[in-house]
């Protein structure tokens, strides 16, 4: 069984009246997994084989290379397969609408198929997606993960039809979403990414896909826990804010809750490998006296109702100023992170509608906040994109010539945060 | 086990108030089994690609858009092509189909893959009737193949594919026991094992 550690970082003490609780919550998995070894899992690579993946033609040659090597890393009694997107989807590998166990043979033979994959046709992620979620169905007692690679924006089907797909597939299997080139939408791609719990991110140059693939299907085959979820209880009378995940990426999760019962309710986090995240959960409480103490909230992880760690999230009520003004460092932190997501993505957008005031506002304070908290990964990404005069005030000027990969680069990573304690103290 | 807290809340947890969280749980899961729903695999259209570049060949067009080959040129010279057919025990016993015995008596048979269209597939025997170039239709009859069960293809750049057309009972490849998706193109190369019916094995042989 892995072991799981939470720890609450906060400050308790709330001044005469006040009611806002916040606290940053880090959990920690070994992933150990349970006794008897790995769990099982399941795994599908979802390839875009539209018409536009012909050209340039090593697009669809670094497509089915990289498929292969993610086919390489499935081990042995995985059950696995291979669908081929256009305006439909097709299962490529195996036949017969069912997963197969990986072995040598099975790997090999669906290598084949997919060398013989031929891009023409449309696009419809929505119709891949329902097809892999009605294939893992079939074995929900499995860690199911699946990569989806396109190439292009999702013209043949509605947006509500791909709505419709990705309420119906919700919690059947996690998707880790690639784009590759300039020409997807990076704001419906992380929409699939963010609602099937997986990561997005833009492939520039076809050649990069391998590697990619190679560490995603690694990093799926090293998860050892499924149906994880975070519990929340909370004091009656108290109101969850918001819950969020804020390490390694921001993920809004407030509305994902699935009530347990009035007290308590639980968000996804699909599964666990070995590794760290960090929440951030605000509580909003009923005042109470100066001295009193309460639990506001209880945080813990579950599988299949299970206990696996848990975390207090406390409220005392004091007179002393010294006390209740105090800030708490990892608070502070990750709420500019947060804001700093947001800022990215505001300020591209207000370039592209050739706001340039509100873009540069923006983007001057995203420069700002990613200086103060170290986020240098996001810095640079900026760097590209604006001419930074003064990261300390967020003085910047727009960059005239920004390329298009360099945009959506920053807009697909703009999520990436970084641990508190990266920048100057 | 529960406890009373100062408010006068029973309470499970003993260190705060599992309802009021004055200092001093969890209930069941929701988790729904959900129904399977009807997969949607049919093939999208067939196209030919270009041999060279694999683009897709725009109508009639003698001249591929993407590198410029030329659909009608000749064929390079190549190797010879051929397919055995033979009976294969081990395939017989595994699939075990009711009704059916092994033919003991069966001699291996020889059929050129030439450039283009091979159809594996069984003649009923009629006059005039287009049979299959490889054309199973004579005795001992397998009974699990398809009258148009699949197809070798043997491409002008020197590759061979081979393509299941839908066949009732499936086209398998080697050692795999899934068959492969009808209407998809599997490149198979020297000594690769098409598997097709109760007991035929279809080894194709490159000299």
């Amino acid at each position: 069984m892995s072991t799981f550690t939470l720890e609450a970082y906060q400050n308790e003490y709330l001044p005469l009246g006040g009611t806002e609780v916040n606290a940053i919550v880090t959990v920690t998995s070994d992933g150990a997994g349970s006794p008897s070894g790995q769990p099982e899992a399941a795994a599908i690579v979802i390839v875009d084989t539209s018409g536009s993946m012909a050209t340039p033609h090593r697009k669809i040659e670094a497509a089915r290379e990289a498929t292969n090597i993610a086919i390489d890393c499935i081990r042995d009694g995985v059950l696995f397969g291979v669908i081929a997107g256009t305006d439909v989807a097709r299962l490529v590998y195996p036949s017969g609408n069912r997963l197969l166990e990986a072995s040598p043979q099975t790997r090999d033979a669906a290598k084949r198929m997919v060398s013989g994959l031929n891009p023409g046709g449309g696009t419809a992620i929505g119709s891949w997606l329902k097809l892999a979620g009605g294939l893992f169905r079939m074995t929900p007692e499995r860690i199911c993960h699946a990569i989806l690679l396109t190439d292009g924006e999702n013209k043949h089907e509605t947006p509500e039809a791909l709505d419709a797909v990705l309420a119906e597939v919700d919690g059947a299997f996690q998707c880790d979403c690639r784009g590759v080139g300039t020409d997807w939408q990076v704001s419906e791609l992380r929409r699939v990414a963010s609602r099937l719990l997986g990561t997005v991110d833009i492939i520039p140059e076809p050649e990069a896909m391998a590697e990619d693939f190679r560490a995603a299907m690694r990093t799926a085959m090293g998860k050892a826990t499924r149906n994880v979820a975070l519990r929340l209880w909370t004091a009656q009378g108290a109101k969850v804010a918001f819950v969020r995940q804020v390490l390694p990426t921001i993920e809004e999760l407030t509305g994902r809750a699935v009530p347990v019962n009035e007290l308590t309710a639980d968000y996804p986090t699909a599964t666990w490998g070995t590794e760290a995240r960090d929440y951030h959960v605000r509580i909003d409480v009923p005042p109470r006296e100066v001295g009193e103490e309460m639990l506001a909230g209880r945080i813990s992880l579950v599988e299949d109702d299970q206990v696996l760690g848990q975390a207090l999230i406390k409220a005392t009520w004091t007179h002393d100023h010294q006390l209740s003004t105090r800030i708490c460092r990892e608070v502070a932190h990750y709420t500019g992170q947060a804001e700093l997501a947001d800022c990215i993505q505001e300020g591209l957008e207000a370039r592209k509608r050739g706001d340039v005031g509100t873009a540069t506002f923006k983007l001057g304070r995203a420069v700002q906040l990613a200086a103060e908290s170290g986020n240098d990964g996001t810095m640079k990404l900026l760097g590209a994109v604006v001419e930074v005069d003064d990261p300390a005030t967020g003085t910047i000027r727009l960059r005239g010539d920004v390329s298009i990969v360099d945009e959506m680069s920053l807009d697909t990573r703009s999520t990436s945060t970084v641990r508190v304690g990266v920048g100057a103290p | 086990m529960t406890v009373t807290c100062p408010s006068g809340h029973e309470s499970k947890t003993a260190d705060y108030c599992d309802r009021c969280g004055a200092p001093i749980g969890p209930a069941g899961a929701t988790a729904v089994l959900p129904v399977v729903d009807e997969l949607d695999t049919s093939p999208s259209l067939r196209r030919e690609p270009c041999p060279k570049c694999g683009a897709v060949r725009s109508g009639d067009d003698r001249y591929c858009e993407g590198c410029g080959y030329d659909f009608e040129s000749p064929a390079p010279a190549t190797s010879t092509w051929e397919a055995i057919v033979t009976a294969d025990r081990g395939q017989f016993d595994r699939l075990a189909t009711p009704g059916v015995s092994f033919p003991e008596e069966f001699g291996e048979r020889h059929f050129p893959l030439s450039e283009g269209e091979n159809r594996i597939g069984r003649s009923r025997g009629h006059p005039g009737e287009a049979a299959p170039e490889i054309d199973l239709g004579t005795q001992p009859l397998d009974p699990g193949i398809s009258r148009l069960h699949a197809v070798l293809e043997r491409r002008a750049d020197g590759a061979c594919l081979l393509r299941d057309l839908g066949s009732t009972n499936g086209t398998a490849l080697n050692d795999d026991p899934a068959p492969i998706s009808p209407n998809i193109d599997v490149p198979v190369t020297d000594g690769d094992r098409v598997r097709v019916g109760a007991w035929t094995t279809i080894t194709v042989r490159r000299r």
